[in-house]
This record gives structure tokens, C-alpha cells and sequence, in this order.
């Protein structure tokens, strides 16, 4: 019922400062996404739907760099005037965890990213691999052409048990989160760097997710549908935001788990991730939200740097996208149930996030047949979104703290 | 959390042409209203709790960078960050690649504004007299004189109009200041009164404020410099609160939006009237009455505010934007010009508010009948029937899901306002047959 011609998108990294070139779109592709830079800055992304062998003139394609990120390059201009210096002090030693589950070639790609841009070797950077609950010995043996990370095996299953262990290693100021799923952009400890300096206050960073590769018609119409947070602006978040009656709830606006940085002791002040949440196949999700949530609400800023860039490789199947919306209204509401037990004081905000959280969802499904001239979000999608939130409200979180606490027992037995 | 009726913003202006400072507030504030001016030219404004604060001088920089960035844009780039006109989409630029170019290299913005936007305005050869039209408000009056004689160039004159007024308290004021006229409208309404003051003002323009608003000191200058062009008849400039002390005047500002109109310039002209003629042309996204200048040489043609609307008559508004589409109709061009700006106190209260809603929507519907009376053109039938009842059909519908909070019950009693408005109608035709 649902399948659907299957789409394919060249990502084309675009430099503004250089006369823009003319693209062909090349055989067996269906549009062009574009990653604009400014300075090497990353400001701006959009992706345009072309028919293959179609030629994308500069003019058009300026036209479009211009709607999508126009403002953001101006900002970036004013920024550079209007701070007042441009010498950092160096960033306070930093980890790098990377947790993962059984996908060695996708962790060699992310640890190779990070050997390629000198990260690695730095003296005051450490790169940890978290092993979660291996189910073979792949990634051990992968480790050994990487010496210079720190390997550590976390058995319990659950990736907020291998976060809360990479909290327990680390020993630097600031400790960095990356998926295995990712690799970074070459801008982006300079992006942590600068956002640091400004605002060396923050308990958290966070940055934009990109795609790696637009492969297939799952990847295209998740990204389509908004993917992960891609706003290149520079916001410093605090515990309130004068202009949105329900900020802090929802967490959304921050970032996501793929791509974020923590100071230590904030993460340690405040217990670390929740166990039960993001447990892996039963709720995966929600850990990295509760973290932001919590960071913000106990006073200390949240810093989103758009040069604090990553590119995530995207669900290439269909069914698994599916999944993957599902799990997120799943692991949001768990998120959401927590939330309301532990802050009384929010609730009244959480309710009225809940209200908008499925007007919004119905939105998706009603309004493209109201206003043509909006895209149409695939409706089984919605659904998943919709029904793994319901379930997510339904006794998710006290279900996963039954599971939490089993696993915790077989470890101690 | 919901913040208690007791709010109380403070506005702090910051100038970029300076270094930039830390960002902090009073401590028995809510917190801060940051507005951002390059050399007195608005630019753009960001709102902090004091949770946020304070800001060190690079946290400030890129809020600054991200909310003025639109203005700086417009002001410095030929092509590519011109304001969208009320009703149309954002024009996209005729030479995107040159427009891109250049914005990818210019460097150092900001600066750049000495060139494109002078910080002393040229003189222009046309002479200005500035009106302020007033209603036993004595000491909203003074406040307003003060900063009138504050002003950096010095209009050929200015004028207070009283109108029908029950006190000498308006006479005895002017006569503090030298070098302000008085002159008595008996008639009541604000359109009466505005109409004295283009009869007897000798300048080539006529800069009309409201008494319960202060003026910025280069306000006349800027307006001015809108009128070397010959097609423009009205000039508006930007309305900036003056204080946001509570409740009230903060909805009004943010929540509402009635006054603000943007840090961009706008041009409407006879081509944009014809593009949005059939939908109804969004007149009042022009700017208030509280900051617009007109050329006397429309009134000499003919043009005049129409007395049967207004504050003190009919309404609480309308009678600025009917004038303009008036103007627009007729082939001439309005400029929004937001470096022309003025400071106004908003209502304090919230019954004040509220009854402010009701007038102006009961204004704003008598000016679309007025319109659609003089003109013909069904859009303003069509704003009236389709786009005012689907506007607060989502209102309502928006309102259910966020559980009536206070402020936006307020937005509701528009609604009346808007029936009460229909009355105009009927009054008109009663005059019609009395005169017959």
C-alpha cells in the first residue's frame, strides 16, 4: 500500500563566497540537497526536488540559497563585527563518548572521522567507546586498530546505562555524546569552541543534524519531513523563553541525543541520564530530552551552536522509519509522564504542550488537504507518531522501570 | 509560569555603533525589552526574563546579530531583504546571483550603515509643521511638548489642536512653550481636529503625532526625507512602546501587535493597491495615526479625514487608515518608514485594553464600509464577510486548545466590537435620509 517510487537526493556542500557553479542533476537521482556554507561556516540547508538530467542554473539555485539562508549568512557577518574579540581561550579537556551496539563498521566510520580531523590525537581530547551489552566480539576487535581510544564494555543493556557509564570514566570538563550512526563536520570543535567561549556558563551544547547520505525514499521523506533539528541559528536557551507559554516541556527545540555536549559536573550534579528511559529495543528514546529538560530547568543554559554540526546516517528502510516515529512518540511521552511526575509545578505547561503536541500531529494528516500549497506528510508516519505516543502515555515509563530494574537485578545476581 | 498581573519590562535601548556592554536588569523587574539602534535607527528587539540575565557583551552580539539582521539587510544590501508588502509574499530579488554575491561579501555590516542609512539626514528643501491633536490630557500633553522641542532640527512650526475642549488646561500648557501654537477645534473627534490642523499649518508637509506618545529626536528629519520623492502623499513611521509597566502593555505590544508594523521600510504605491484591490488592501498594516505625516497638497486636493469616524466619534481607529485609502486609490504612494519613530504609552489597564479592542475593531469595520461606500471595491466587503469571521473562527478554535488564558479573551471582544462596527452602516443611512 505504501510503496512508493523510491527517491534519492545528491547532497552538494556549497560554498557562498565562490561564484555558485551550474548543477545536472545525475542519472537515477530525484533532487538535489545542498548544505550551504559561508566561510566554510555551516549557515543553511535545503533540498530541492528535480526531475534527473535537469539543470539547476545559479541564478534558481541563488534564489533558493537566498529564501533558505539568507538571513543566517547576514547574522553570521554581524556576529563577526559585533563580537568583540576572535581568540579563544582553549576549550577545557573534553570527552568524546560514542556509544554503540553492534555496529562496527558504522563506529570505524565515526572513529576514523575523528582521527581524520585531529581530534582524536589531541591531547586534551579523549575519545571513549562505550560497548553496550555486545552481542559479539566485532567491535572489540575493531578497537585494536584504534589505540588511541579508550575502550569500555558496559553490560546492561540500555543506552542510558552506557551513557551513565561514559559519565563514570570520563574525566574531562565537558563530555561530548556522538551516535555511532554519525560522523562530524570538519567545523565542529570550532563550533563547540565558540560556543564555549561565549557561553562558558552552559550545562549543555547542542548542534544541527544533517543527513550523510539521501539514499533512499525513507531517508528522503524523514528528512522531508523536518529530521532532526536543523536550525542554524545561534539561541542561548535558559529555563524560561519569554515568547512560548510552554518551554521548557517538549525539549524538542534543543537538539537530539546523536549530537550533544555536556559540562560533567552538571551531569553528575544532576544523577545522570534516566535508566528507563532510552532502554534500548523496548523504549528507545527520551534519555537525551529528560537530559536537556532537566539541565534547563535546574538554571543552567543550553547553548545551540550551528557549527556544532553532524551528519547522521539516516533508517534506509521504509518500515524501520516507521519504527523509528513510532518510538518517538513513544520515548516522548515517556519522557512527557516522567516530567509530570517529578515537576507539579509544570503540569498545567504540560498539558497544554500535550494539547498542542496533537493538534500539531492531526495538523500533519488535515492541513495539506486544506492548504495545497503545503507537503503532504505521509500518513502512516503520523500515525506511528501518533500511536507511540498514546502507548507512551499509557504506562510506558512505569513498564520500563519494571524492565530497568530486572535488568539491574540479573547484573547484581 | 504564568506571571502574575504585576509585569513590568524594562526597555533598554542598546546602540551598536558603540561597544557593546553586559545585559542585565533591575531587580523588581520581570525583565528586559533590549531594543537595538544603530545611531537612533531601529533595527530590532529581543525580550529576556531575568532567569536569561545577564548577558555578557558577546551573548549580546548574537541575539543582536540574529534579530536585526532583516533591518541591516534591508537598509545595506541593494537586493534581497526587502520587506514582504502587507497581504504579498517576500519579493524575491531580480538578480539573485549578484544579490547573493554581494551578501556573501559584505563584510563588516553594520559599519556600512553610516553610508546607507546617514546618520544626519540631508536637509530637504520641504518645510514641516508638526500637529499634535489632543483631548484634555494635560499631563500626557507636556510630555509630549518636551520632547518635541528636543527635536534635532527644528520644524517651521508646530501646532497643538485642541479639541472640544471643557477646560482651559490644554491653552494654559501650550502657553508654556514658545514657539507652540494653540488652536481650538470645537467639533468633536480626532478627524475634525486633524482636518484643522492641515487647513491652517503653512508647511509642505504636516507631521501629526498623538499627545499620549514622545517623539525620538530625529523623528522629523526621517519623515521629511520620505516627501522628495513626489508620488508620496503619507508617510508612517514605527510606533516603539515607551513603557511596558504591565499586563496591558505588553499584550498590546506583543500579543496583539497593533502598532508595530516592522524595522523595514515599506512603499505602497498604486500597483500594490491594484494587486490586493479585489482580496481588500491591508491599509492598516501601514502604521497608526499616532506617527504619520501627510502632504498638505493632498488636503488641497481635496483629501480629508472623514469626520464620521474616529475617536471621538465613531471608533477607536479608521479614520487614519480610511484617509489612506483614500490616497492609494487615487494613484498616490504611502511609505512606512520605520526610522521615523515615536515612543507611546499604552494603555496601563486591562478594562482599558479591553475597551480599546472593541473600538478599534468597531473603527476598523466602519472604515471597510466606508470604503467599500466611496470606492466600490468589493475587497473590503470581502475582508469584512470571509477574512474577519474565518480570522476569529481560528482565534476561537486556538483558543480551545490553549484553555481562554486571559490575554487572548481579550482578542474576543473584538469580536463584538466588529458587530457593533455593522451599526455604522445604518447610522450613515440615517443621516443620508435626515439631509434628504
Amino acid at each position: 500500500m505504501w510503496a512508493k517510487a523510491e527517491q534519492r537526493y545528491q547532497i552538494i556542500e556549497l560554498e557562498v563566497t565562490r561564484p555558485l557553479p551550474l548543477f545536472t542533476v545525475p542519472p537515477a537521482t530525484t533532487g538535489l540537497a545542498f548544505v550551504v556554507r559561508l566561510k566554510d561556516r555551516p549557515v543553511g540547508f535545503f533540498m530541492l526536488a528535480l526531475p534527473e538530467g535537469a539543470q539547476l542554473d545559479p541564478e534558481e539555485l541563488a534564489t533558493k540559497v537566498l529564501k533558505h539562508a539568507g538571513k543566517q549568512i547576514l547574522s553570521e557577518q554581524i556576529y563577526e563585527e559585533l563580537k568583540e574579540s576572535r581568540d579563544y581561550p582553549s576549550l577545557p579537556p573534553l570527552d568524546i563518548a560514542i556509544c554503540t551496539h553492534g555496529r562496527p563498521d558504522a563506529l570505524a566510520r565515526c572513529l576514523r572521522r575523528l582521527q581524520e580531523l585531529g581530534v582524536a590525537a589531541s591531547p586534551r581530547t579523549r575519545v571513549l567507546v562505550i560497548d553496550n551489552a555486545p552481542p559479539d566480539n566485532r567491535t572489540a576487535l575493531l578497537m585494536q586498530a584504534f589505540p588511541d581510544v579508550e575502550y569500555v564494555i558496559e553490560p546492561r543493556p540500555g543506552l542510558d546505562f552506557a551513557r551513565n557509564r561514559a559519565i563514570e570514566v570520563a574525566t574531562g570538563e565537558l563530555l561530548a555524546f556522538l551516535d555511532d550512526d554519525v560522523v562530524i563536520d570538519r567545523s565542529w570543535l570550532d563550533g563547540l569552541r565558540e560556543a564555549w567561549a561565549s557561553s562558558p556558563d552552559a550545562g549543555a551544547f547542542a548542534g544541527p543534524i544533517l543527513p550523510m547520505e539521501l539514499e533512499t525514499r525513507a531517508q528522503v521523506v524523514f528528512e522531508q519531513m523536518g529530521g532532526f533539528g536543523k536550525g542554524f541559528e545561534r539561541v542561548r536557551f535558559a529555563d524560561v523563553l519569554p515568547e512560548s507559554p510552554t518551554y521548557p516541556v517538549g525539549a524538542g527545540v534543543f537538539g537530539a541525543g546523536a549530537n550533544m555536549v555536556f559540562r560533567r559536573d552538571v551531569l553528575r550534579r544532576l544523577g545522570g541520564f534516566d535508566n528507563a528511559l532510552d532502554t534500548g529495543a523496548p523504549l528507545p528514546g527520551g534519555g537525551d530530552l529528560d537530559m536537556f529538560y532537566r539541565v534547563v530547568q535546574a538554571g543552567y543554559p543550553l547553548v545551540r551552536e550551528p557549527s556544532l554540526l553532524v551528519y547522521h546516517q539516516h533508517r534506509r528502510e521504509y518500515a524501520k522509519l516507521r519504527h523509528q516515529m513510532w518510538t518517538w512518540g513513544l520515548g516522548t511521552m515517556a519522557y512527557i509522564t516522567k516530567s509530570w511526575r517529578s515537576d507539579p509545578l509544570d503540569r498545567p505547561k504540560i498539558r497544554r504542550w500535550l494539547l498542542w503536541w496533537l493538534s500539531y500531529q492531526l495538523s500533519k494528516v488535515l492541513v495539506p488537504f486544506l492548504r495545497s500549497n503545503r507537503a503532504r506528510w505521509p500518513f502512516d508516519l503520523v500515525m506511528a507518531e501518533i500511536f507511540g505516543g498514546i502507548v507512551g502515555l499509557c504506562g510506558e515509563y512505569d513498564r520500563s522501570l519494571v524492565r530497568v530494574e530486572r535488568i539491574q537485578k540479573e547484573q547484581c545476581a | 509560569m504564568r506571571m502574575t498581573m504585576k509585569e513590568r519590562w524594562e526597555i533598554v535601548p542598546i546602540d551598536l555603533a558603540e561597544p557593546l556592554l553586559e545585559l542585565s536588569g533591575e531587580d523588581n523587574c520581570s525583565g528586559v525589552r533590549a531594543v537595538f539602534f544603530w545611531r537612533g535607527i531601529p533595527l530590532g528587539h529581543c525580550q529576556f526574563a531575568m532567569a536569561q540575565l545577564p548577558l555578557s557583551p558577546q551573548q549580546v552580539a548574537t541575539v543582536a546579530a540574529r534579530v536585526t539582521a532583516q533591518a541591516i539587510g534591508d537598509y545595506v544590501l541593494a537586493a534581497g531583504f526587502q520587506s514582504a508588502l502587507p497581504g504579498l509574499p517576500e519579493p524575491s530579488p531580480i538578480n539573485p546571483e549578484q544579490a547573493l554575491a554581494h551578501l556573501a561579501e559584505v563584510e563588516r555590516p553594520v559599519s556600512r550603515l553610516a553610508q546607507a542609512a546617514p546618520a544626519s539626514p540631508r536637509t530637504s528643501s520641504v518645510t514641516v509643521s508638526v500637529a499634535v491633536c489632543t483631548h484634555e490630557r494635560p499631563g500626557e500633553l507636556v510630555r509630549c511638548l518636551k520632547s518635541l522641542t528636543r527635536l534635532s532640527e527644528r520644524p517651521k512650526e508646530i501646532l497643538v489642536i485642541d479639541n472640544a475642549p471643557v477646560s482651559d488646561v490644554t491653552r494654559e500648557i501650550v502657553a508654556r512653550f514658545p514657539g507652540v501654537q494653540y488652536h481650538c477645534e470645537p467639533r468633536a473627534g480626532l478627524s475634525a481636529a486633524r482636518n484643522a490642523a492641515l487647513a491652517i499649518a503653512s508647511g509642505d508637509i504636516v507631521a501629526f503625532t498623538d499627545d499620549d506618545v514622545f517623539v525620538h529626536p530625529d523623528w522629523v528629519t526621517r519623515i521629511q526625507g520620505c516627501f522628495d520623492n513626489e508620488k508620496v502623499m503619507v508617510a508612517t513611521g514605527l510606533v516603539l512602546p515607551a513603557e511596558l509597566e504591565s499586563r496591558a502593555q505588553l499584550m498590546f505590544e506583543q500579543d496583539f501587535q497593533f502598532f508595530h508594523q516592522g524595522y523595514r521600510r515599506r512603499y505602497l504605491d498604486s500597483a500594490y493597491f491594484e494587486a490586493m484591490r479585489s482580496k481588500g488592501v491591508p491599509v492598516w498594516s501601514l502604521g497608526a495615526g499616532a506617527n504619520m505625516a501627510i502632504r498638505r497638497a493632498a488636503y488641497e486636493r481635496g483629501f480629508a479625514f472623514d469626520t464620521r469616524l474616529g475617536p471621538g466619534v465613531f471608533g477607536g481607529c479608521g479614520e487614519d487608515s480610511e484617509f489612506w485609502y483614500r490616497i492609494l486609490a487615487a494613484g498616490w504612494s504611502c511609505v512606512y518608514e520605520p526610522s521615523a519613530c515615536v515612543f507611546h504609552y499604552h494603555r496601563r489597564e486591562l478594562s482599558a485594553l479591553r475597551h480599546q479592542v472593541y473600538e478599534y475593531m468597531k473603527g476598523h469595520v466602519a472604515a471597510l464600509i466606508l470604503q467599500f461606500a466611496k470606492t466600490g471595491h468589493t475587497g473590503n466587503l470581502r475582508r469584512l464577510v470571509l477574512a474577519l469571521p474565518k480570522e476569529y473562527l481560528l482565534l476561537f478554535l486556538r483558543l480551545i486548545v490553549t484553555g481562554f488564558p486571559a490575554e487572548n479573551r481579550i482578542l474576543l471582544r473584538g469580536a463584538l466590537g466588529c458587530f457593533s462596527g455593522l451599526r455604522f452602516a445604518f447610522r450613515c443611512r440615517q443621516e443620508q435620509v435626515a439631509t434628504q
